[in-house]
């Protein structure tokens, strides 16, 4: 072969590779249609005080408290939207009152459920930190759990719990009987209402249960009937991960807000990125370190009715507020 | 008759020997790929802490380290170790014995 022929072929090779990846970057890699947020404030550090954390895993915002889930503090702390500390409830244990590993957490009818990862259970508080009842135990049967790692609850007040290590989302009545679940318990799927260590779920305000399906690295979505709706995260959302926009690096927490977006806590990615409820790429912040307005492992998300973002910043033992940015 | 101070020196000395005769506390080393996410290092610490004899348990999520302390006169085997941490989904890459630091 003439080496004319072979540089022409070469041209050829990087011209049609050059064309795969701008159709793959313009197919699988969204622009942004809103504004960035803005940083608005932090606080937090590692310890055992009121105001610092070991391990910050859950947050959950309502009628001007946040929320925390301080794990391996084994508590909940409570502040007000400036970061100023109001109380604290619970210590390491497996009682009524006592917490296992708190993870994501909701609030729902002036009470607070807790999804206790050592203790295989759903915790449920009033808002002053009086234990209320225990809803669920360990296993793999109907309303057991094997690692909850979030939860949330409907208007009739049925519960939906992301059973980390039982591969599935489960449904109970608020007694905790088990009305229906996705995913097959124990088993590792790729495909749509299947779960690779699901982390966390919220529903929107039309009944649309939003799945952050972990390690799978995506979303899922279900209709207020259980059924499959959508799912997204990289390419065909098949636990392919990366750092662009649209696509994930571990999904760790899933919140709605009013309007019914949707806010994801990527943690490998350090950023919160937001979609809109038919899964529109809208906007992402955050990036990696120990500054304002960074992250050390984004782990879980809540936003106000007014659009405030909290985040829980993992490996930074604080907790992060944001803004639109009008 | 023996005087007050031989009798408390004596006792002491019998304390001290029954101390030192106790079977020292065993610890492990175990190096686990992929313990960033809390998820995944819970998971780890929660299935260890489940075998009979494991007393305290510390997860070093930056570098891979799991230590291990036994109670006193108990052991880990490798074979156990490695199905604690396959059943949290992980993979053991390392296991090694070490003395344990002691703590109040």
């Amino acid at each position: 072969m003439k080496p004319t022929t072979v540089l022409k072929i070469f041209r050829y090779l990087v011209i049609v590779l050059a064309l795969l990846i701008a159709g793959g970057w313009l197919a699988f890699v969204p622009s942004a249609q809103e504004p960035p947020y803005q940083f608005v404030s932090a606080w937090g550090k590692k310890g055992s005080g009121p105001g610092q954390f070991n391990d910050p895993t859950g947050i959950f915002v309502a009628d001007g408290e946040v929320f925390v889930s301080d794990s391996r503090n084994g508590r909940i702390q409570v502040f007000d939207l400036d970061g100023r500390f109001k109380r604290q409830f619970g210590m390491p244990g497996n009682e009524l009152g006592k917490l296992g590993r708190p993870m994501n957490l909701t609030i729902y009818g002036n009470e607070l459920y807790v999804a206790e990862y050592f203790n295989d259970r759903v915790q449920v508080f009033g808002l002053d930190g009086t234990p209320k009842r225990i809803i669920g135990k360990t296993g793999g049967g109907p309303g057991e759990f094997n690692a909850p790692g979030g939860v949330a609850v409907a208007p009739n007040g049925d519960l939906f719990v992301a059973d980390f290590y039982n591969q599935r989302i489960q449904q109970l009545k608020a007694d905790g009987s088990f009305v229906r679940q996705w995913g097959t318990t124990g088993k590792i799927g790729i495909r749509a209402g299947q779960f690779n260590y699901p982390t966390d779920v919220a529903l929107a305000p039309d009944g649309r249960l939003y799945v952050a399906d972990g390690y799978n690295d995506r979303i899922q979505a279900f209709d207020s009937d259980g059924a499959f709706q959508r799912k997204w995260g990289g390419p065909f959302a098949m636990n392919i991960f990366g750092p662009f926009n649209g696509w994930f690096a571990t999904v760790t927490g899933v919140t709605v807000d009013q309007s019914s977006n949707v806010f994801v806590a990527d943690f490998y990615n350090h950023r919160i990125q937001k979609f809109s409820a038919d899964r529109e790429f809208l906007t992402s912040f955050g990036t990696k370190g120990q500054g304002p307005g960074q992250f050390n492992h984004a782990i879980a998300v809540a936003v106000t009715t007014d659009g405030m973002v909290f985040i829980a910043d993992f490996g930074n033992n604080r907790i992060e507020k944001w803004m639109r940015d009008n | 008759m023996k005087s007050f101070w031989q009798r408390t020196t004596l006792v002491l000395g019998l304390v001290l020997m029954s101390v030192s005769a106790l079977p020292a506390q065993q610890a492990y080393k175990l190096r686990v790929d992929g313990l960033a996410c809390p998820f995944c290092a819970y998971g780890v610490e929660k299935k260890l802490n489940a075998i009979k004899g494991v007393q305290r348990i510390e997860v070093d999520i930056a570098t891979g380290i799991v230590t291990v302390t036994m109670a006193e006169g108990a052991t880990l085997d490798e074979a156990t170790a490695k199905q604690a941490v396959k059943d949290a989904g992980f993979t053991l890459r390392g296991f090694e014995p070490m003395p344990a630091t002691h703590t109040p």
